[in-house]
């Protein structure tokens, strides 16, 4: 079987250089039930040096697929058939359920703090992106290495939303510009350095950001990355 | 004898007054004839000389006076003169010598002549002055006249009568004065007048005597008919009869009689109107019988009491009758001012009393069993009647029992048995006869008028028919008034319906029309218990309303039955028809159970029907002996098209409400689908070509940098299309509405409002999808409104799902003094909500911010009857 396999605990840092070193190219699953749309990601895919192990036009196709090829990443739109609603979260729940080590990616069409939260909730290797990210080429495929590598991930666009929501009193208010642009790529699941890189300060600078952060909003300071995207989400969509 | 009318002989007298000589000899006629004329004259001639005696007499002076010739000469002229004149005459004469001419005598006088045996008879003389050769001497004519007299006498005493008759005297003096007349002018010594009564008896009504004695038997006394005795056979041949002597077989009243010396008597019937009445009889103690003319004399005199009696009898009979007709106009004229039954009751037994001249009057009611209630009573002595209004008098042997029976007029002539304890009291009060006549009112017997006397004697026999024109009144007066109780009670059932049709017109909603129909329709039927249901599937009836006159209603609002069993609500249900029960049985189902437990006796169903369909029933209870009238019914069926046309009304709205709602809903679901469908395939199609183009830039040679600069372009281009499309979509249509309800699309909102919004969400169920819709969009157009117009600083939206439905209020701090004017997007809004089956109120006064309260019917029930 290509591909390595990877202790679950291992240092992300340690996966990305272990990846980047053997240049095995990551094995993904792809559900969407538009032909066009998927085909064209398969190719964009394919181009960027992933292997697409299957696709699958519904939700029981994919988890048959994920069951049978084990790929290490699956992106699944969120409204597939019968319902067209949320099979997409529902089979990523599955999933995740059944191989916790799987990175999942849900594309919707519209960005629902709900749909990320439950999503995200499912543990770490998430992912909720809008569909026109795939479009941004070099980013997804950023955005899909850093899903494989154990990050979160949640849209740019609704942690804008959240984070741009007008409050009286709003509890944001303690925090400096610069901490709200931290907050907002916090919220996207980067970690400190990723911050630091996506605003060129130093990533010393990003943690001190970051700790003032959680603590003039009273969240829970915390290394695990997953857990900081998920307080800060819940933070953000209860505002 | 001849009579002399008198004018001739003074005629006479004036034209030639101066003495006369005789001539010895006449040319005219012979001495002889002369002689004989003198001699044979009818009136009597005398000759006195001058000093007074009688020198010639002719043959009548000697007949008239009673003396031979040979008697007569010689003798002083005074010889022939009554002794109470004779000295007078004397003077009288020496006067006459003085001055004679031939005149009448004593002009003026009643002049009387003596007869030899010292009778003295009424005369008239005339005095002829005569000078011959022995000296003066003066002829005197004279004439008896006492048969003039006697029938001047007559003439006048009957004309004394007739004048009394004429007058109006009454006849009791009429018969007195006809008795003393007939009897000084017949010359009788005793007459009498006595009447035939209807029972076979002879009362005496006036009797005289000559010589100013008392009649033996006191006037007013009755005796029997029979025996010899004059009323006897007066009687039985209606012929005057004459008795000249009197037998043993003469009854116990003549004996009486024959103390007087009575020896002849006549008696003349008195016949009034062809109908004999009664008899005058005279009596004379001589012992020669009445003369032969009697008879015949007395005939003027009975003619005269009979149109006496006649003319009284009439003018009674007229004042009767005048007073008769006066009391009815005056009783008809209550009746039609409209006077109340009791005052015209009381009336009309006072009138009828009066009119009759009974001692009382009563008027009853007649119950269904015979039995009578007092209504009206009167008494001719003005005190308190034996029967007071209000007494109950039972059927019986008795008068009212009898007239209810026939319905015809009936009469008690004698009390005989035992007429019960309840009419004691008349008994007690002196009742001796009756008359009683039955008051029918359109056809219907309603009750009786009795009149009662305490005389022995009956009623007459027109009493029923007097009575009768006062029933007629009375019966109308009775008409009359149900009339106007009809008609009051039409007038009101029309004002009942009235309000009841306004109620509906406005719309109000059927729950309240109910209620209004029940109490309208308890009250105007004077019913007890109302109740309106409605047909259930299931065989089953439900209670949509329900009224009761007193308490609480017979079954409560709510209560649902099985419908089965002899009672009306099934019996509608089955039949499709008015149904009626005028006594339960038992085992009448349960939808009679309530019913029969409040002591309902009788009950009437009435279906309604909504558009043909059979819906429910009205129905209306008593709880009193009487079953409920005839025209329960139909006065129902009025009420009962009211209602129909009130659900009718009602489900119309509710259907038209409905349809807009779905025309709502279904537009903003279709438009909802249709501009996610747009968006979503839109985007499908743009991320794919997108991702097409990366394909083909991927394929671009690395130096055909402008090419890869151009595509670079496009798909630069088609990201920021995404995105704009991404941001016109969000506000479109709300998928976060779809997966997770009000809460999460509500968020969202609130978020991408340009001014803080506070939400307070508390449905966490999910709604119906257009109320979700619909509430949605009616935030996210009041946010936009706000946004747009209100200057606001922050937006409080307040979301609640509860029994009235879903409750929205949007309320913000902004300048207020927003309005439905066009153009402010709330109109839009609130055509919506009300579109939906909704309720829009705003509340924004100038200066104090706005606030809208929204209200949506969560369920469909609660829609369609609204």
């Amino acid at each position: 079987m290509p591909g390595v396999v990877i202790a679950v605990d291992t240092d992300d840092r340690m996966r990305e250089i272990i990846v980047k070193v053997t240049e095995v190219p990551i094995r993904v699953g792809l559900a969407d039930d538009d032909v066009l749309l998927r085909e064209g990601l398969a190719s964009l895919l394919e181009r960027s040096g992933f292997e697409v192990v299957g696709q699958s036009a519904d939700a029981p196709g994919l988890v048959a697929l994920v069951r049978e090829r084990r790929p290490e990443l699956v992106i699944v739109d969120i409204r597939m058939p019968p319902g067209h609603s949320t099979e997409g979260l529902d089979a990523a729940r599955q999933i995740r359920s059944e191989f916790p080590d799987i990175a999942v990616l849900v594309l919707s069409a519209h960005a629902e703090v709900e749909h990320a939260m439950d999503l995200l909730a499912g543990g770490q290797r998430s992912g909720y992106l809008l569909k026109s990210r795939v479009i941004d080429v070099e980013d997804f495929i950023e955005t899909l290495k850093r899903l494989v590598r154990g990050a979160s991930v949640v849209d740019p666009a609704l942690v804008a939303e959240l984070v741009s929501a007008r409050r009286v009193d709003d509890p944001l208010d303690v925090l400096s510009p610069r901490e709200r642009q931290v907050l907002g790529l916090m919220a996207e699941g980067r970690s400190n350095s990723g911050i630091s890189t996506e605003l060129f300060v130093a990533e010393g600078t990003v943690e001190k950001h970051v700790r003032s952060i959680l603590m003039k909003l009273r969240l829970p300071e915390t290394d695990d990355m997953h857990r900081r995207v998920l307080a800060v989400l819940a933070f953000l969509g209860a505002r | 004898m001849a009579q002399d009318p008198p004018e001739a002989s003074s005629r006479h007298g004036e034209e030639q007054d101066a003495p006369r000589r005789v001539a010895a000899s006449t040319g005219d006629l012979s001495d002889a004839v002369i002689q004989t004329l003198a001699e044979e004259s009818p009136d009597a001639i005398v000759v006195v000389d001058v000093q007074g005696r009688l020198a010639w007499g002719n043959r009548q002076a000697e007949q008239l006076f009673g003396y031979g010739r040979a008697e007569l000469l010689g003798q002083e002229v005074e010889l022939l003169l009554p002794e109470g004149v004779q000295k007078a005459h004397l003077a009288h004469r020496a006067a006459y010598m003085e001055n004679p001419r031939t005149r009448p005598m004593g002009v003026g006088l009643d002049l009387k002549a003596r007869r030899r045996d010292g009778t003295t008879f009424p005369v008239e003389i005339s005095l002829t002055p005569l000078s011959t050769d022995s000296g003066d001497m003066v002829i005197a004519t004279v004439r008896d006249i006492s048969e003039r007299q006697t029938i001047t006498g007559e003439q006048a005493a009957l004309r004394r009568v007739a004048t009394l008759v004429a007058r109006g005297v009454p006849p009791e003096d009429t018969f007195a004065a006809v008795t003393a007349e007939a009897g000084r002018v017949l010359d009788a010594d005793f007459t009498s007048l006595a009447r035939y009564d209807p029972d076979g008896r002879v009362t005496l009504l006036a009797a005289w005597t000559g010589t100013g004695d008392p009649w033996p038997v006191p006037v007013g006394s009755r005796w029997d008919l029979g025996g010899g005795n004059l009323s006897t056979l007066v009687s039985r041949t209606r012929q005057p009869a004459r008795l000249d002597g009197f037998g043993d077989d003469i009854g116990l009243w003549a004996a009486d009689v024959l103390t007087l010396g009575v020896h002849s008597a006549v008696a003349v019937p008195i016949s009034v109107e062809g109908r004999l009445w009664g008899l005058i009889s005279v009596f004379s103690n001589h012992e020669q019988p009445l003369p032969a003319g009697t008879e015949a004399r007395l005939a003027g005199f009975t003619q005269l009491v009979a149109t006496a009696i006649a003319n009284a009898q009439a003018r009674v009979e007229l004042r009767g009758f005048a007073e008769e007709q006066a009391a009815l106009r005056r009783v008809a004229t209550l009746v039609a001012r409209g006077t109340p039954p009791e005052e015209v009751f009381a009336a009309v037994t006072a009138e009828a009393g009066r009119v009759l001249g009974v001692d009382f009057t009563t008027l009853s009611r007649y119950h269904p069993d015979g039995a009578m209630t007092i209504v009206g009573a009167w008494s001719r002595s003005g005190g308190p009647v034996h029967f007071p209004i209000g007494t109950r008098l039972p059927a019986g042997r008795n008068l009212h029992t009898q007239v209810f029976r026939t319905r015809q007029p009936g009469r008690l002539d004698t009390i005989v048995g035992d007429l019960g304890p309840a009419l004691a009291p008349a008994l007690a009060a002196g009742v001796r006869t009756g008359v009683g006549v039955p008051i029918t009112v359109e056809g219907q017997l309603w009750g009786v008028i009795i009149s009662s006397s305490t005389r022995e004697e009956p009623l007459p026999s027109d009493t029923e028919a007097r009575l009768a024109g006062f029933t007629e009144l009375v019966a109308t007066a009775i008409a009359n008034a149900q009339a106007r109780v009809e008609l009051r009670r039409v007038a009101e059932e029309q004002t009942a319906l009235r309000r009841v049709a306004t109620l509906v017109a406005q719309g109000v909603s059927p729950e309240e029309v109910f209620a209004a129909v029940t109490e309208e329709v308890g009250r105007v039927l004077g019913v007890d218990y109302t109740a309106m249901s409605r047909y259930e599937p299931d065989s089953a009836r439900k209670v949509v309303a329900a009224w009761a006159r007193s308490g609480s209603p017979v079954v409560p609002v709510g209560t649902q039955e099985l419908l089965g069993g002899p009672n009306v609500p099934t019996a509608v249900f089955e039949t499709g028809r008015p149904a009626r029960i005028d006594r339960y049985g038992e085992n009448a189902g349960p939808a009679a159970v309530a019913a029969i437990a409040a002591g309902v006796r009788s009950a009437v169903g009435v279906p309604i029907r909504v558009e043909g369909q059979l819906w429910g029933l009205m129905n209306v209870y008593s709880t009193q002996e009487e079953r409920l009238p005839e025209s329960t019914e139909a006065r129902l069926a009025g009420f009962t098209e009211l209602v129909a046309t009130a659900i009718a009304n009602a489900e119309a709205r509710a259907a038209l409400t409905a349809s807009r709602a779905r025309i709502v809903a279904t537009a903003d679901a279709t438009r909802w689908r249709i501009e996610r469908d747009l968006h979503d395939s839109a985007q499908q199609r743009l991320v794919s070509l997108a991702l097409q183009l990366r394909a083909a830039q991927a394929t671009v040679a690395p130096d055909a940098g402008e090419l890869a600069g151009r595509l670079d372009d496009v798909a630069t281009g088609l990201g920021a299309a995404l995105d704009e499309l991404r941001e016109i979509a969000r506000g479109i249509h709300p998928a976060a509405l779809a997966e997770g309800g009000l809460r999460p699309a509500l968020k969202a909102l609130a978020r991408r409002s340009a001014v803080p919004v506070r939400l307070d969400v508390r449905v966490d169920e999910r709604l119906p999808e257009q109320v979700e819709l619909a509430a949605y969009y009616a935030v996210a157009e009041a946010l936009t409104n706000t946004a747009k117009h209100a200057a606001a600083s922050e937006i409080d939206v307040a979301v609640q799902a509860g029994q009235g439905g879903l409750r929205i209020e949007v309320r913000d701090d902004g300048h207020g003094g927003a309005t439905f004017a066009h153009g402010s997007g709330l109109v839009g809004l609130k055509d919506r909500v009300e579109a939906l089956g909704g309720q829009f109120i705003l509340r924004s006064p100038p200066g104090a911010g706005t606030a809208m309260a929204i209200s949506l019917p969560l369920d469909d029930a609660g829609r369609r009857l609204r």
